[in-house]
Order: C-alpha cells, then sequence, then structure tokens
C-alpha cells in the first residue's frame, strides 16, 4: 500500500504527461480510422478544433454541463465527418490529402475570424479545468476497446478489403460509398471527443493548437506506432511524448531526433512499431506450428 | 431458365468499337464458355458484366433484376462473384480472412449491432468462421488457415480466389482465365471442380483462350474476335466452324 502510494508521489509530477498522451492518443486513433478504411484525409485536427471551440463556448457562455458540452463537441465532429465524406470520396490518395488540409486550415481561419465567439487570434481563455486525468484515461481505453470491437466485425472486415484492394471490396458486395461514410463519421466524432476534453482541461485554447503542426504531430504517431491495430496509436503517441523528456539532454536537437526516428522507423518497421512487432510475432508462431505439425512452410 | 442475360450489349471507347453489340445468356447447372484470341474484346465483356465499365448499348439482366446501370458492388449482391486474370487477394489478411470477406452479402446484423459489437454480429462472425472452416477442409488448405494470403505459392493463392468466389454463395460464377499458368494435371483437378459447382446449379461463365480446356468443360461456347461474337454453339459445333479455326489458326493458305 505504502509502495503505491509513493509511486504515485513520484509519478505525480508527470501526470501533464499522461493527459498529452490521452488526448494524443485520441487524435491518432481518428487519423488511423480513416487510414484503415484506405482514405488519406488528415481532416482529424479540424474535427478536433470543432470539438474542442464548441466545448469551451458551451462550457463558458452558455453554461453547459461539460459532459453535454462534450458530447455536443462529439456530435459536431460527427457531423463534419458526414459533411466532408461526400465531396472527399470523389477524390484519391493525395487529392484527399489536399482537399482535407485545406479544410482544416479554413477552419482555422475562420476561428480567427469569429472574435466574438472564439476570441480570435488572442485565443480563448478562462475555461474551467473539469476533465482529470482518470476521465482521460477511462475515455481512452473505451474508445480503444469499441474500435477493436468494431474491427472484429463486419465493418473491420470491409475496412480491410477496402484498405488492400478497393475494386476487390467492390467486387465482392462491399459499398465503398458507404464504408467511406462510416470511417469520416467515426474519426470526425473521435476527434470531437478528445478536442471537447482537451479543451476542458487545457484552461485556454488557441487557433495554431489545431493548425499544421498538430496534424504532423498525429500523422507522426500514427506511423509510428502502427495504423492496422488499435494499441499502434498508443504506442506512437507514448513514444512521441516521452521522448522529449528521455532526451532533454538533446533538448536543442529535438526536431532532427524526431524526424531522424520517423526515417528509422519507415524504413525497417513499416508498418509502425507495434504492428511490425505483432506480425514478427505471428509469423514466428506460425512457423513454430507448422514445424509441431512437421509440414514444410508455403 | 436463363439468369444472366446480356441484351444486345455492346462498347465503344470513343470512336473504338470494341465490343460490337452481341447477346448471350448463362443458364444454371451449365458451363458457359467465352473464348476468343488475345484482345478479343473479352475483358471488356468481363468488365461490362461486372459493372466496371458503363455499357455503350444493351441491357444486362439478372434474373428478375436489371443491372445495366448497376455498380460493382450491386452486381456482387445480386449474386455474381468473380475470380481475376491476375490474382487479387488481400495479401496482408489471412487465408480464413480473406474467405470471411466474400461471405459480406450475405451479412444480415445492423450496422450499430456492429459497432458495439453486439451478440448477434459476433454470433455472425462465429458462423462465417465455421462456414470458412468448411471451405478450406473442401479445399484442403485448413493448415494454411492463419498465414498471410500473400505468402502462399501460386496455386494455393488460387485456391483461396476460389473460396473466397465460392463464399459468395453466387448464383453465377465468373472465372477469368482461371488456369492461366497452371499445368494440366491442376487444371483438370480445378476443372472437376467447376463441373461439380455447376453440377449443383450454378452457372459458370468461363472466359479462356485455352481452347483444349474449353471444348472439354464448356456446354455452350460464344467465340469473340476482333470485339464482334463470331460463333456460338456447343463446343464440338464451334471447333470445327471454319469462321472459329480462321480466327484461331489463320487464313487458310492455298498450297
Amino acid at each position: 500500500m505504502v509502495e503505491i502510494l509513493i509511486m504515485l508521489e513520484l509519478l505525480a509530477p508527470h501526470l501533464p504527461l499522461l493527459d498529452l498522451i490521452c488526448i494524443g492518443t485520441g487524435y491518432a486513433l481518428s487519423q488511423a480510422i480513416v487510414f484503415r478504411a484506405g482514405t488519406f484525409s488528415v481532416a482529424t485536427s479540424g474535427f478536433a478544433a470543432l470539438g474542442a471551440y464548441c466545448a469551451a463556448i458551451l462550457v463558458v457562455k452558455q453554461g453547459f454541463h461539460p459532459a453535454l458540452a462534450v458530447a455536443m463537441g462529439t456530435l459536431l465532429g460527427l457531423l463534419a465527418g458526414l459533411l466532408l465524406a461526400a465531396p472527399l470520396a470523389r477524390l484519391r490518395g493525395v487529392y484527399q490529402a489536399i482537399a482535407s488540409l485545406a479544410f482544416v486550415e479554413i477552419l482555422v481561419a475562420f476561428i480567427l475570424y469569429f472574435e466574438h465567439l472564439t476570441g480570435g487570434p488572442l485565443g480563448f481563455h478562462g475555461i474551467p479545468r473539469l476533465v482529470k486525468p482518470w476521465m482521460l484515461v477511462v475515455i481512452m481505453l473505451l474508445t480503444m476497446g469499441m474500435l477493436y470491437v468494431l474491427g472484429q466485425g463486419a465493418i473491420g472486415r470491409a475496412f480491410e478489403a477496402m484498405r488492400q484492394d478497393p475494386p476487390v471490396a467492390a467486387s465482392l458486395g462491399v459499398n465503398p460509398t458507404k464504408y467511406h461514410v462510416i470511417s469520416f463519421a467515426l474519426s470526425g466524432a473521435i476527434a470531437g471527443l478528445f478536442g471537447g476534453l482537451d479543451a476542458l482541461r487545457n484552461f485556454s485554447l488557441t487557433a495554431e493548437q489545431f493548425g499544421f503542426s498538430i496534424l504532423i504531430a498525429t500523422l507522426s504517431a500514427v506511423v509510428l506506432g502502427g495504423r492496422r491495430t488499435v494499441v499502434g496509436p498508443l504506442v506512437g503517441v507514448t513514444i512521441l511524448v516521452l521522448l522529449p523528456e528521455i532526451f532533454r539532454p538533446l533538448a536543442h536537437y529535438r526536431q532532427a531526433v524526431y524526424g531522424l526516428l520517423l526515417v528509422v522507423v519507415m524504413a525497417f518497421l513499416p508498418f509502425g512499431v507495434y504492428d511490425t512487432l505483432r506480425l514478427r510475432m505471428r509469423d514466428r508462431r506460425l512457423a513454430r506450428e507448422a514445424a509441431a505439425q512437421g509440414g514444410a512452410r508455403p | 431458365m436463363t439468369v444472366l442475360k446480356l441484351q444486345g450489349v455492346g462498347k465503344r471507347f470513343g470512336g473504338l468499337q470494341a465490343v460490337a453489340p452481341f447477346d448471350m445468356s448463362i443458364e444454371p447447372g451449365r458451363i458457359t464458355g467465352l473464348i476468343g484470341p488475345n484482345g478479343a474484346g473479352k475483358t471488356t465483356v468481363v468488365n461490362l458484366i461486372t459493372g466496371v465499365y458503363k455499357l455503350s448499348h444493351g441491357r444486362v439482366l439478372f434474373g428478375e433484376q436489371d443491372l445495366t446501370e448497376a455498380p460493382r458492388h450491386v452486381v456482387a449482391r445480386a449474386g455474381l462473384a468473380r475470380t481475376y486474370q491476375t490474382i487479387r487477394l488481400l495479401p496482408d489478411a489471412t487465408v480464413v480472412e480473406n474467405v470471411i470477406i466474400g461471405m459480406y452479402r450475405h451479412q444480415n446484423t445492423s450496422l450499430l449491432a456492429e459497432m458495439f459489437g453486439l451478440p448477434s454480429a459476433r454470433a455472425q462472425t462465429q458462423r462465417f468462421r465455421a462456414d470458412a472452416q468448411a471451405l478450406l477442409e473442401r479445399f484442403g488448405m485448413t493448415r494454411y488457415a492463419n498465414y498471410p494470403a500473400g505468402a502462399l505459392s501460386y496455386g494455393d493463392q488460387r485456391r483461396v480466389e476460389m473460396m473466397r468466389a465460392l463464399a459468395l454463395k453466387p448464383k453465377v460464377l465468373l472465372l477469368d482465365e482461371p488456369v492461366a499458368g497452371i499445368n494440366d494435371v491442376e487444371a483438370a483437378r480445378l476443372g472437376e471442380i467447376f463441373r461439380g459447382l455447376a453440377d449443383e446449379g450454378m452457372a459458370v461463365l468461363l472466359i479462356e483462350h485455352n481452347m483444349r480446356f474449353v471444348t472439354k468443360l464448356c456446354d455452350y461456347v460464344y467465340v469473340l474476335d476482333g470485339g464482334e461474337l463470331i460463333a456460338q454453339g456447343t463446343a464440338a459445333e464451334v471447333v470445327s466452324n471454319p469462321i472459329v479455326i480462321e480466327a484461331y489458326l489463320g487464313e487458310a493458305v492455298d498450297a
């Protein structure tokens, strides 16, 4: 008991890192879900901005209950995802990336413009800190659980087929538009949810918070950790959050270390740290089984 | 009784008439062949049937359903399964996952049940797994169930593709050059499987340019050349047709 208390005491100063990991994982999951459906959209930070400003405005200006405000933020993210799905469904690959990037930039511009609502360039301040770290952990785990369950069933199978070979998916009866819309709705809702949570733990919001840098950080986390499993994004975000802490002495070279790490991972662990390890373990298990049966490997 | 009927179907690309309007009917319990030399327009016909290309003329009828304007996934849901000339599996997915994705058209759970993994969704996945195991057994592939499909040998990948097509429990099975790159013994074995499927009442459409395989197997044959239907009839009729011989072997030279 005492040991646990001492542990908690030691960990307490690092609690803000836990916050960052949970929020970052939420964003990374939102990003990973569109990748899993074979879409190259980077709209996550835009959905997050909608959820964050929605929750902050409702709590501070309208006196909403925080849970309701976050729920509204989630809903707004979901609606934005649905709206964005239609035009993006007509595009492929890098064109989707550019169009979704434009969506994010337009949103950031709107946040700067509607000063009376969002605080404009000065930011939105005086948000009460209502979200506790344990809530973030619970909601993150619930989200991961839901995405895992969803991935095991029909939706996961359809996503998998669309990611690997869209024409084949269609020739098996998978309606590409339907799953495209589902992936965007999920991506929007998850980013809206974690955006709302982020707003209610950070005291203030600024438009830049949802600009290009968060987008890059989210993409990096997904590439680093893995994009096919729900644990991959968590691993990626954890590495990216903890790395600067571990390499404090290298603080000046942080961006360089960041870049180097990404290059190394992409070259040697092409499916991300977690997903690659999982695949290797599977291969080893299959080899063991084959050896046990005395059968030759295919 | 015709399950798939093409009425005056044709395709023009810009000014080029790739396939001149023609009729074709595919019946259950029968293996129908579509043959022709390279460049005859066979692949174009496949793409017209499966909804990849828009028709320039004519109509495609599937039982009572008009599939003339239908996109690919609607054609598949109506009950048409296909294999590809070059194998197209989901290489990262395991063999059993590749087969289960073929059962997509038999799903009957709601989106909400799938979203939250409700018992109905889980039961359905279990059922699909059992069905997939049965198919794997039939093709002697049980021990490769959990291997990534991309790791298998060419012949085994062909089997996986066949199993995936059969997982749709299709009314029409479209085989696009299924024995290309396969030796005669293996081809004969596949031929027996196709015959078995036809005997069970499936309509099989075999696209081939291997004359020998087609004449041995098909009940009725259509011959394309240069985008035109030049002959049709039983295998024996078609091979003895001078027009067909000319298309395949070239013009007779006067000695």
